[in-house]
């Protein structure tokens, strides 16, 4: 039968990390733990005889990395100055140019630089555009709320005449004025219900027309500041 | 100049471009590294393919080499993770077990030295080999992680803690293991007469 101190003191032996008071603990036990000896005698032997492995030579492969054969470039990630500094530099004159409207006109031998021209950005055909594109919206919009109007005015009269034949099917003996009276009760409750959603959509596509406007705007304003550098 | 020593200049020779540097340095180590990926594999096809990887790791993890351990301890650190990485493509514990039941004749054996260009002394080499492959099939009855612990403790002479950091496991489970592996490995031997 084994000493259960042997699961720890075995491995414990080959710590080197051990505490001097854990080692003395440990060669204290092994002295009067005949188990032990044996187990750790057993270790040992273990040890030794995986230990006489030889080192067998290593075959011919390849040691460099291509990488560093092809090119003697550095393996270490390290940027130049110009490396660590030309995106910034190149983020930087960018920010500039769009700050300051610069244009670059190549000609067939000489180029020219030019600051602050409004060229670039033409307000006025940007406002046309905006105005034609204002007005064709506008008769689309016009010409679909009128569609969904008039299928909401079909879908509602149908549902109303399904209504009105239920109720003279529960009251027959409703007299004909009585039906007058709901008739006209559900042509205003028809009537009041399509000013009620008509006046939603006009929001909506006022909505709408409202960012337009504010590009126009905003197109107004560049040509102002383009002047203005001028 | 400490071998540490000439391990940084020849890090930071080889960062800064040098293939004879770099060359110098895996020839410090690779004699070690392969035989570590001999014996975890057992064959020499796949302790090439490991021992390419590990340098190609520690290629390409040169410039993370800070200096706070031993640059032996952080090339094992990266051999143990390709070796796991390996196992876990290859199923190599089951290759390996397939391998075991195979008995390495002389011939296969002597095949392996012809191919061996370093060979200096053919007999002693096919000695060698003889007895490393004896030594690989009493490691091929462990499991992929006993056997880890057994070649870290063993054959690299880690410590339980630094095993343990390696394999992201406690000290005492890394201790346990060893005891295990070496219960297993007792059994063995006894079974084939080979303990004294």
């Amino acid at each position: 039968m084994s000493c259960h101190e042997s699961l720890k003191l075995v491995p414990d032996y080959f710590d080197e990390t051990l505490s001097l008071q854990a080692r003395n603990a440990l060669e204290a036990h092994l002295q009067v733990c005949a188990d032990c000896q044996q187990a750790l005698a057993d270790a040992k032997s273990i040890k030794a005889h995986l230990r006489h492995w030889q080192d067998e030579p290593v075959p011919q492969w390849q040691s460099v990395p291509k990488q560093l054969q092809d090119k003697s470039a550095p393996v270490k990630p390290r940027f130049s100055f110009w490396g660590q500094w030309a995106p910034l530099a190149g983020a930087f004159v960018m920010a500039v140019a769009v700050m300051f409207n610069v244009q670059l006109q190549v000609e067939d031998n000489s180029f020219t630089f030019a600051f602050g021209s409004n060229a670039g950005i033409d307000a006025h055909k940007i406002t046309a555009q905006l105005a034609q594109f204002e007005t064709v919206q506008r008769a689309l919009q016009q010409q679909t709320l009128q569609e969904l109007s008039s299928q909401i005015e079909n879908r509602q009269a149908s549902n109303n005449t399904r209504l009105l034949e239920t109720v003279i099917e529960q009251f027959g003996d409703s007299t004909t004025r009585s039906l007058e009276q709901v008739m006209a009760y559900f042509e205003a409750q028809r009537q009041e219900d399509l000013r009620r959603m008509q006046t939603s959509y006009q929001r909506l596509a006022d909505s709408d027309f409202q960012t337009i406007r504010s590009m126009q705007q905003l197109a107004n304003y560049v040509q102002y500041q383009g002047s203005q550098l001028q | 100049m400490s071998s540490t020593d000439q391990d940084e200049a020849l890090i930071s020779a080889a960062l800064d471009g040098s293939a004879r540097a770099w060359e110098r340095l895996v020839k410090r180590y690779e004699s070690r590294v392969y035989n570590f990926s001999l014996r975890l594999t057992g064959n020499q096809t796949e302790a090439l393919d490991l021992m390419q990887e590990v340098f190609l790791g520690v290629y390409r993890n040169l410039h993370r080499f800070r200096g706070d351990s031993q640059f032996t301890t952080w090339l094992f650190r990266i051999a143990h993770n390709k070796a796991v990485d390996m196992s876990r493509r290859k199923y190599m514990v089951t290759s390996l077990s397939s391998l075991a039941g195979q008995e390495q004749s002389d011939d296969d054996v002597l095949d392996h030295i012809a191919n061996d260009k370093g060979a200096q002394d053919p007999q002693r080499l096919l000695s060698a080999k003889q007895s490393n492959a004896e030594i690989i099939g009493c490691l091929d009855i462990l499991n992929w992680e006993q056997r880890l612990v057994v070649e870290l403790k063993v054959f690299q002479s880690h410590t339980f803690d630094e095993i343990a950091e390696m394999q992201d496991i406690s000290a005492n489970t890394a201790k346990t293991r060893f005891y295990t592996a070496l219960k297993l490995l007792k059994a063995h031997l006894e079974h084939n007469h080979e303990l004294s």
